[in-house]
């Protein structure tokens, strides 16, 4: 399975943390905004 | 991730939401952030770090290297009918170019506003192109490299 440029983008479901707290977090949550999604390899990293 | 909190406020001007993620545990993110990134940026990294154990949603997204077990550093810009627009995959030891995130924001709005398409290296209040059959073989009286 892989995305596509004008392509729906697949939802998901994650914990998160957020403002000094846990919350999950929904794709379908940012409805009607624009959304940037940065995967990165992991957090201490140094890039 | 500290480059992309720094200059947030320019993707919320935008009205950009950001959403990270990494393979890692929320509680990782949240000594992370407490131990480094806001000693980095003033008040540590602002939007959603999102927990990714297992890969899932990196292998949703074509971004999920099982042999590293990692997501590489893989960029989408979605659009508020959630239809990705643009996507941006590196290999792990280059960076991301903040300003380039920036400018195609700028310019997929532009385009779902005016429905005018951006030629290369399009820049807010730089010129656009009116497709249609008198343009086609002209783009080069309208349009030069650099404008």
């Amino acid at each position: 399975m892989s995305v596509k440029v004008g392509q729906k983008a697949p939802d998901f479901e994650a914990n998160a943390y957020v403002d000094g707290g846990f919350k999950k977090v929904k794709l379908a949550d940012y409805k009607d905004k624009w959304v940037v999604v940065c995967f990165y390899p992991g957090d201490f990293t140094f890039v | 991730m500290a480059s992309v909190a720094a200059r947030y406020k320019e993707l919320q001007d935008l009205g950009v939401e950001v959403l990270s993620c990494s393979v890692d545990s929320q509680f990782t993110h949240k000594i992370w952030q407490e131990v480094e990134l806001s000693k980095m940026v003033d008040g540590g990294v602002p939007f959603p770090m999102l927990s990714d154990t297992g890969g899932n949603i990196g292998t949703l997204y074509g971004v999920y290297d099982e042999e590293g077990g990692v997501n590489i550093r893989g960029r989408f810009i979605i659009d508020p009918d959630g239809i990705i627009q643009a996507m941006e995959v590196l290999s792990p030891p280059v960076g991301r170019n903040f300003a380039e995130l920036v400018r195609q924001v700028q310019a997929f709005q532009h385009v779902r506003k005016t429905g005018e398409p951006t030629p290369a290296g399009w820049q807010p209040g730089k010129k656009t192109l009116k497709p249609g059959p008198e343009l086609v073989g002209k783009v080069w009286e309208t349009w030069k490299i650099g404008d």
